[in-house]
């Protein structure tokens, strides 16, 4: 239990220090990245301006301080739980975010459930076919599945589902049926990387002393698999995902768009494109938080698959 | 065995999270309309974040929220919730307001509730206040009276602004449930995913012929044509040229373009030596094959450009795009001293003519453009190097020295007055003016515009600028691109329109 605690503590001081690091580059890059929101605030593309108006702008808005001073300000606001409001629509960046948070969560729930889906029993097959058709079938569906670009897989989705069998609809959220090209479309362009991971691990475990005595006793393949070796196998799998969060939020970000599902991804695409820097932190402040979280989580399912693991000898993330 | 039940029990939750996470909404879908209402749907590229009228265009594009003038068909100002206006002095105009005009609540529009709405759209909105010059406003009745800062005959058509939209300013939640005067209210908007419009009975121009309206936003070109052909859009904005065949051929929807008000043009740096000789400009003009990229780069959904402004537009060129002449411009360039050296390359006193061409991915038609160029000038002998940058407007203000020519795009006159132009892109100080443009002539005709009121006078004076403009060729002006549209045939009275302002009408029906 006090081990426990003390991990749980040590991880908690981790999260602020990683996050704090994290902000920080944050604005370090989007400061020194050609661009910036004025020339959106001032609606220069179809309002007449000057480059004096542009000037007082910056000023008004503390821009042309120095770097350390601005982002000084902005944590002074983060530990008022002010994450400022956005530059642009003027909404809170708190309440941006939160409207869309929940959204790219189910989604990228829906696309861990897909990803199960394919890469367990592909994984499985693999490995026990080792050197036969279903493992070449396996690897090639690992293959493909890697080399096809989410945003093309999901346009064809789209085209051959909504188009062609007019079976789900093509864009939005709403219904059960809205979550299935999402999902896919995200499981897919996970999967590959489980897949190849699964069969390796299972290839290892079942040449391991404790399987071979397990044949040597006679017991069924299938159980052999099922109850010994997969859950051996998982452990790598499990430390996989808390490593790739991060790159799962990422590529949550292309699907969305394309599938107008009403999370994140829109919201910092366009404030990316339109320097709205409040929104750029609060999202990366948020994130940050999620990936460091979800690895403690991983961390705990991790002691309870296999309690022998000493959290101090072998940490996960 | 444990582990097992324990993951087993994991999976359950994560589906019904799942499931819960995906209902939370189907609950709402109850409120539809019954069978005999009639309804569509509207799909556009840029997703709001926000729909209060004075931030974003949605609130009048959507038919929520009117201004007090508009832009009529033939892009010309009539009045809109205002009755009449006068110019009472160089900075007085007053305005009468329609009477039995209503807000949704009920509320009356007087002067006072315009006032209000002007005094916070520009506390709101930091482009108005230098675009408005509002000094002070006094309402009386259904008049309102504006004074501006300074002479300011650009003024009316300022009004037609969508941000300087009449909106009830002290409602709450401006931002999702604007109270306006349009023929349609909000019912529901979330974030860049949906506006539920429903139509608004009393609108004081004859009620809707539509009962809802949905508008969803998807910034994926060729998503919104799926849609469209899928049915889950009656209209959807902004179609590429690419993607039009299967809708053209489909009985069932048409598709609609109209020339907008942008131009795709190149800019010429003026600080750069070789292209302060007007011969080289000229030259580099006639190198522009304006009916291929029209036809070619397009698909011929554009229209080319005799100049900054929309042909359509009194005040615009009246004269033919200049044609695409090499041999014309070849003449030109060796009156400017430059003559082939032996590698064929056109040089004056020992310097080959190198060029740089910037332009950026944001519109895909303007690096066909530059590469199109590219090619056309390594034909005469000119070496043109073509870079893409990320952020355009950074790399043009902030390494002036670097690039001689970029591909660019601009309204031109997003109120049916080409003064916007001619003061951003053309006077030293101008927020569109990277070139570092300063034709003193130009120069002069754009201040006296901006001290003419006499809408005739105004006409003459931006003909004479754009005449001069396109004899000193600071910029080659392509070509104006169309706004593409793709509609289901069961939309009637329909189309969309140049300015982009207008999209939802109490007239628009559907089968």
């Amino acid at each position: 239990m006090k081990k426990l605690l003390l991990m749980i503590g040590s991880r908690m001081l981790q999260l602020v220090i990683m996050v704090l690091f994290l902000s920080f580059i944050t604005f370090l890059l989007m400061k020194i990245t050609p661009g910036d929101p004025i020339r959106t605030m001032l609606n220069v593309d179809d309002i007449a301006a000057t480059k004096t108006d542009e000037e007082n702008l910056m000023k008004a808005y503390e821009f042309d301080r120095p770097i350390l001073e601005q982002y000084g300000k902005w944590v002074l606001g983060v530990l008022q739980l002010d994450l400022g409001e956005s530059l642009i629509s003027k909404r809170p960046v708190l309440d941006m975010i939160l409207d869309k948070l929940p959204a790219t969560l189910s989604l990228s729930i829906g696309g861990l459930v897909v990803l199960f889906i394919i890469a367990v029993p592909m994984g499985i097959l693999g490995a026990v076919y080792e050197g036969r058709w279903p493992d070449y079938l396996s690897r090639w569906t690992a293959l493909t599945g890697a080399s096809i670009p989410s945003f093309w897989l999901g346009l064809m989705l789209i085209y051959v589902f909504s188009l062609q069998w007019n079976l789900l609809p093509v864009m939005g959220k709403g219904t059960l049926a809205h979550f299935i090209l999402p999902s896919v479309t995200l499981g897919v362009a996970m999967a590959p990387m489980y897949i190849r991971l699964l069969r390796e691990r299972l290839i290892a475990t079942l040449q391991s002393p404790y399987i071979e005595a397990a044949k040597a006793r006679g017991l069924r393949k299938k159980r052999i698999i099922f109850s010994h070796a997969l859950r051996g196998s998982l452990i790598p799998l499990v430390t996989m995902f808390g490593l790739s969060i991060g790159s799962l939020l990422g590529g949550v970000t292309v699907i969305e768009i394309l599938f107008s599902w009403p999370g994140m991804g829109e919201l910092i695409v366009s404030a990316v494109m339109q320097r709205d820097y409040p929104v750029i932190q609060g999202y990366i402040l948020i994130i940050g938080f999620l990936v460091v979280l979800s690895n403690l989580v991983v961390d705990f399912m991790y002691m309870m698959i296999n309690p022998q693991i000493n959290n101090g000898e072998e940490s996960v993330s | 065995m444990k582990n097992k039940k324990t993951i087993a029990g994991l999976l359950l939750i994560l589906l019904l999270i799942i499931i819960t996470g995906c209902t939370d909404e189907a609950g709402t879908e109850k409120n539809q309309s019954t069978s005999k209402d009639k309804s569509l749907t509207i799909l556009f590229s840029f997703a709001s974040k926000t729909i209060d009228p004075h931030q974003d265009w949605m609130g009048v594009r959507a038919g929520i929220a009117e201004t007090l003038v508009k832009l009529d068909d033939d892009l010309a100002i009539k009045p809109w919730l205002a009755e009449s206006w006068e110019q009472k002095d160089e900075t007085t105009w007053v305005f009468t307001l329609k009477e039995g005009v209503r807000f949704h609540d009920g509320s009356p529009v007087d002067g006072e509730a315009v006032k209000a709405s002007f005094e916070r759209a520009i506390e709101v909105n930091e482009a108005l206040a230098p675009a408005l010059k509002i000094d002070k406003m006094e309402a009386d009745g259904q008049q309102i009276t504006f004074k501006t800062t300074e002479e300011y005959p650009a003024f009316l058509s300022e009004l037609v602004h969508t941000n300087a939209s009449i909106i009830k300013a002290d409602a709450d939640n401006i931002g999702e449930k604007p109270i306006a005067t349009g023929a349609f209210q909000v019912e529901s908007f979330s974030s860049e995913e949906e506006i539920k419009l429903k139509k608004y009975p009393k609108y004081w121009d004859g009620e809707a012929n539509v009962d809802h309206i949905s508008i969803k936003f998807n910034s994926d070109a060729n998503v919104r044509a799926l849609a469209l052909q899928s049915g889950e859009a009656d209209i959807s904005y902004h179609l590429p040229p690419e993607s039009l065949e299967p809708i053209e051929s489909h009985n069932e929807l048409r598709v609609e373009s109209v020339a907008s008000l942008r131009v795709h043009f190149f800019l010429y740096n003026s600080a750069k030596p070789e292209l302060q000789d007007v011969k080289v400009r000229q030259a580099l003009d006639l190198l522009v094959n304006r009916p291929v990229a029209v036809e070619e780069i397009m698909n011929g959904h554009a229209t080319a450009a005799n100049g900054p402004f929309n042909p359509d537009f009194e005040f615009a060129s009246e004269k033919d795009p200049t044609s695409y002449d090499p041999s014309k411009a070849e003449k030109l360039l060796n009156e400017a001293g430059y003559e082939k050296n032996e590698d064929g390359n056109l040089e004056k006193d020992g310097k080959p003519l190198e060029l740089t061409l910037a332009t950026y991915e944001g519109r895909p038609e303007l690096p066909m453009m530059a590469q199109y160029f590219q090619s056309e000038a390594a034909n005469l002998g000119i070496k043109v190097n073509v870079v893409t940058v990320e952020n355009i407007d950074s790399y043009l203000w902030e390494q002036q020295q670097e690039w001689d020519i970029v591909t660019y795009s601009n309204l031109t006159a997003p109120r049916g007055d080409g003064g916007y132009f001619l003061n951003v892109a053309y006077l030293p100080d101008g927020s569109l003016n990277p070139g570092q443009i300063n034709i003193p002539e130009v120069n002069n005709i754009t201040k006296q515009l901006n001290k003419e009121a006499d809408q005739e006078k105004r006409i003459e004076l931006q003909k004479k600028a754009v005449e001069k403009i396109q004899e000193e060729i600071s910029q080659s002006f392509i070509l104006h691109p169309h706004i593409i549209v793709g509609v289901n045939q069961r939309v009637k009275n329909w189309k969309p329109g140049s300015e982009e302002y207008y999209l939802i009408t109490n007239e628009m029906d559907v089968e």
